[in-house]
């Protein structure tokens, strides 16, 4: 029997004895006989009534001071369950707390998210520092980050753990860790601690313990956070036509199926139109067949929505939006008509060498580059073989074009040396471009960026005679992807406002060069082709991921939930950190898009990590501490017996004034 | 006022006689102060020697109805003649419940004071010569009907039977006490019958309006003494108050002084009810409280039976 329950039994019978008493004491109304009652209408009984209300404040108020009194009595006694640090040597201790932020810290802990109580955890730990101690908060959630570096103002960093909010991020804990070892090895301090609050759930169970690596203290302060159940989330929802692939994942050695079956459901509005069951495996897709009917509301954006059914510790990986997979588009190809037609004997080389990698897009052949930008923006791509230069529309044509997130592929050739008076190739390049001998047989492989290194090699003979020539300061503009032997750039890419420019100093003529026939052209078209395609889908990352905007003006974020997501600004470059799963609307100098932030798969993975043996920390601190709240409870006693008084001295009044009346 | 103590039948209770008691006496002193003023044994109705008009209420027999009167006044009377026939007096009590109820302003129970009433009506009745019957409605053990008959002896039987009543009986749940009092006498009072009724009116059922009524279509003069005790009438409790009835089981928790002005408009519209009903069938009224003076109410009643 513990003392609590002890105290309890008191506090019943001390303020239940005064309540029975105060109940047999209530006089009932009086009771007569009466012939003509059907007569009488019933009516409140207003004296009574006042009379009972008077009566329990007065026994309301004696019944507080009687608990007041037992709480006074018993307070030297009494203990809660509450964080406090330690101190054996009482010198001043330099505090590292690593809050997990992320989304599996949401499951509930009793009433409350296990978020909730780490910050809870951390507002008592605060509670317990002093002046002298240096406190710095490291977040969990990907990637781990500095919420505070280390300080001695304690009181703003009680502000900034009232801050925090939780997020959908996944977890990084020996990120955290790293970085709060950092911390708290640079300070002063001697004492140096690592307070850990999370639920330990980063996705890999069978990684090497927590804290075995790390030299500085750690102490898992509240192992109540230990993760425990086993959750099922939607990764990501794709929509191609009428069918939607739904990739679920579930916490591992979960059988979601058998246990509690649940199933997926594709929603528009309040409208199910297609679900299935969770796949068997951990991780799976899970196709649906939607109605034809629902197409024309399904191209809006957000307006189809993947839901679970049933619930698990997390709800919110337990929808996403239906995202549409990037319609295939068509790609404008500008071509000096007559000598390629001519060469080939058909379509030019490009064109054919597009429709040889069936990406699934299609070509557009135009005479010339369109001189308004609206003519521009249906396609993914610009492909420019051999162009005389620009003129002053093109370039406006095209530089709109590239900022707004189009990709241009122009291969620079004999007629780029010969440029029209007024024709120049701005924006991408600033100076003349010269048709130029060279003595280099072709690509030096070693050069090839990632995207081309396979097929580098088929271009080391490509034959040419001549190539394009770029100055200096415009070559410096570029990214090679890939060089000449001699390393002047062969292939090379720029971004450019939201797009790209990509550029190639050989045409692609068959009398130029031989670089149309080698593999490595078509290795070249493809990896351009997912460029322009990336940047014509919605953008997908992993919760947590920041989003840049290079060169744009102004940008608004709409979140998941309709609120506006702040943008931060680093130099000229607008940045936006999405924090929770699902589909942003942003708005990018007038310019309408969709986004996605989709969970980690390895977030859904609920089962926890081991923690050190060393992190059990009993001596850095204790979850048990007294309360003296005698103080407070004798000035309520005071105010306690101030009310009685007053309710006294009113009742006699009432009975005088009655007396009187 | 009386609380109601726990335990005590509301329906099975000892009359309280209070000041009226003895009855004999009181009866007797009631008669004699009747005496004293001018009084007339007599009834109305067919007969030889003419006794005046009377306005035409629906079941008069239409033999009486004075032609020369419509024709010079526009108006419906019926011509009256003191008659030599048998003037029965019929005296009907309720003793239901509520007849029991006695007020602290009142001299006793309302049953009592209108034991008192009959008492002397019977006396003046049998003084005359006229045969004296007494029928109670309800009643308690020991409560005896007493048949009709003259003489002397009939006026020491209905005291007998008047001293043994007691109030019991619940006339809103079992209506058949006014079957079995009222329509024993509408099949036995004869022509010219007066019939008197002591009642509170309160507590009776619908059906006791038509009961009445039959009683008095038979060519019989039919008197209803409403008798209200004075705490019915003024309603003078203060507070709240969890009130019974008598009879019915109903019970009502009220704010005496709130709703001391609905009762009192209550009653009136319950009291005028009844008076419309009885005397659009031919009977008379007389009101009266606990607190009036018998010889007066008795007055009243010999002149309204007239």
């Amino acid at each position: 029997m513990t003392f609590a329950f002890v105290f309890a039994l008191v506090a019943v019978v001390f303020v239940g004895a005064p309540y029975v008493a105060h109940r047999l004491r209530r006089r009932k109304a009086e009771s007569r006989l009466f012939a003509a009652v059907h007569l009488v209408p019933p009516a409140p009984p207003r004296a009574r009534r006042r009379s009972m209300l008077e009566d329990r404040a007065l026994f309301v108020t004696r019944a507080l001071a009687v608990l007041g009194l037992a709480l006074l009595g018993a307070s030297p006694f009494v203990h809660c369950a509450r964080l406090s640090l330690s101190r054996t040597s009482g010198a001043s201790v330099a505090l590292a707390l690593v809050i997990d932020d992320s989304m599996s810290m949401q499951a509930k802990l009793g009433t409350k998210a296990r978020f909730e109580r780490a910050k809870q955890g951390a507002r008592q730990l605060l509670a317990s520092t002093r002046e002298g101690d240096a406190v710095a908060v490291v977040l969990a959630g990907a990637p781990a980050r500095i919420a505070l570096a280390p300080t001695t103002d304690l009181e703003s960093a009680r502000s900034l753990v009232e801050s925090i909010t939780e997020t959908d991020r996944a977890t990084d804990l020996d990120g955290a860790l790293a970085l709060a070892r950092g911390i708290v090895l640079g300070l002063p301090q001697l004492d140096r601690r690592i307070v850990v609050a999370s639920d330990l759930a980063d996705g890999r169970p069978s990684a090497p313990p927590l804290g075995e690596a790390i030299s500085a203290p750690l102490w898992n302060a509240l192992p109540e956070l230990r993760a425990d159940g086993h959750d099922c989330g939607i990764l990501r929802a794709d929509r191609a036509g009428l069918r939607v692939t739904v990739r679920v994942a579930c916490t591992p050695g979960f059988a979601a199926t058998k246990a509690t079956p649940r199933k997926v459901s594709i929603v528009l509005g309040e409208r199910t139109l297609a679900d299935g069951a969770l796949p068997e495996l951990d991780a799976g897709d899970v196709v649906l067949a939607l109605p034809a009917d629902a197409l024309a509301k399904a191209e809006e954006p957000g307006a189809l929505v993947a839901r679970l059914s049933g619930s698990d510790p997390v709800a919110a990986d337990d929808v996403a939006p239906v995202v549409t997979v990037a319609p295939p588009g068509s790609v404008a190809v500008v071509v000096p008509g007559d000598t390629e037609i001519a060469a080939t004997g058909g379509a030019p080389v490009v064109e054919q060498a597009l429709s040889a990698l069936a990406l699934g897009i299609s070509t557009r052949p135009l005479p010339q580059i369109p001189d308004r930008p609206d003519d521009l923006a249906p396609f993914l791509g610009i492909i420019i073989d051999d162009p005389p230069g620009f003129t002053p529309e093109e370039r406006r044509a095209l530089g709109a074009f590239v900022a707004h997130g189009g990709v241009v592929l122009v291969a620079l050739g004999p007629r780029a040396s010969a440029a029209p008076l007024g024709a120049s190739f701005e924006p991408f390049l600033t100076q003349p471009v010269r048709w130029e001998p060279t003595t280099s047989a072709g690509a030096d492989p070693a050069t090839a960026a990632p995207l081309l290194a396979e097929s580098a090699a088929s271009l080391a003979a490509l034959g040419a005679q001549r190539r394009a020539g770029l100055r200096p300061e415009d070559a410096a503009q570029f990214t090679p992807l890939l060089e000449w032997t001699d390393h002047a750039p062969l292939v090379a890419r720029r971004a450019m406002g939201r797009g790209e420019a990509w550029l190639v100093t050989l045409p692609f003529a068959l009398d130029a060069s031989d670089l149309p026939l080698r593999p490595a052209f078509l290795s070249l078209l493809e990896e351009w082709i997912d460029a322009a395609k990336a940047r014509a889908t919605p953008k997908r990352t992993e919760v947590g991921m920041e989003w840049t905007f290079p060169g744009a003006a102004r940008v608004v974020v709409t979140g998941p939930r309709g609120e506006e997501v702040p943008v931060a600004r680093d130099g000229a470059m607008p940045r936006v950190t999405p924090v929770r799963v699902g589909l942003y609307r942003i708005n990018v100098d007038g310019r309408n898009e969709t986004r996605v932030a989709e969970p980690a798969q390895r977030e859904i993975d609920l089962r926890p990590r081991a923690l050190a043996l060393s992190a059990a920390g009993g001596s850095m601190g204790e979850n048990r501490a007294s309360i003296d709240a005698s103080p407070g409870v004798a000035l309520a006693l005071l105010a306690l017996l101030a009310i009685e008084l007053a309710l006294r001295v009113r009742a006699g009044q009432k009975i005088a004034d009655s007396g009187e009346s | 006022m009386r609380p109601l103590t726990a335990g005590a039948s509301p329906l099975r209770q000892a009359l309280d006689w209070g000041s009226l008691a003895p009855l004999r006496l009181r009866a007797r002193l009631v008669a004699e102060g009747v005496y004293a003023g001018a009084h007339r044994s007599a009834r109305r109705g067919a007969g030889v020697e003419f006794g005046g008009h009377r306005a035409y209420t629906p079941g008069d027999d239409l033999r009486w109805l004075d032609r020369r009167s419509l024709l010079l006044h526009d108006r419906l009377v019926v011509r009256q003649f003191e008659t030599e026939t048998d003037r029965a007096l019929r005296l009907v009590v309720d003793a239901t419940a509520s007849m029991g109820y006695r007020g602290a302003r009142a001299p006793g129970a309302k049953l009592a004071w209108a034991a008192v009433v009959a008492a002397a009506l019977a006396r003046l009745a049998s003084a005359s010569g006229d045969p004296v019957g007494l029928t109670y409605v309800g009643g308690g053990d020991g409560t005896r009907n007493v048949a009709v008959s003259g003489g002397r002896e009939s006026f020491e039987r209905i005291i007998g039977s008047l001293e043994a009543a007691s109030p019991g009986g619940d006339a809103r749940l079992d209506a058949s006490v006014i079957d079995r009092a009222l329509g024993g006498l509408a099949r036995s009072a004869r022509r010219g019958s007066i019939v008197v009724m002591l009642s509170d009116l309160l507590d009776l059922p619908d059906v006791a309006a038509d009961r009445i009524a039959s009683v008095a279509a038979g060519g019989r003069v039919v008197v209803v003494v409403q008798l209200l005790d004075p705490d019915e009438a003024t309603f003078p409790f203060q507070g709240t108050l969890r009130l019974e009835s008598h009879e019915g089981a109903l019970v009502v928790e009220t704010d005496a002084d709130a709703t001391r002005a609905a009762y009192l408009e209550a009653l009136a519209r319950h009291g005028a009810t009844w008076d419309r009903t009885l005397v659009g069938h031919g009977a008379r009224v007389v009101h009266a409280l606990t607190t009036d003076d018998p010889v007066r109410v008795v007055r009243s009643i010999v002149l309204a039976a007239r």
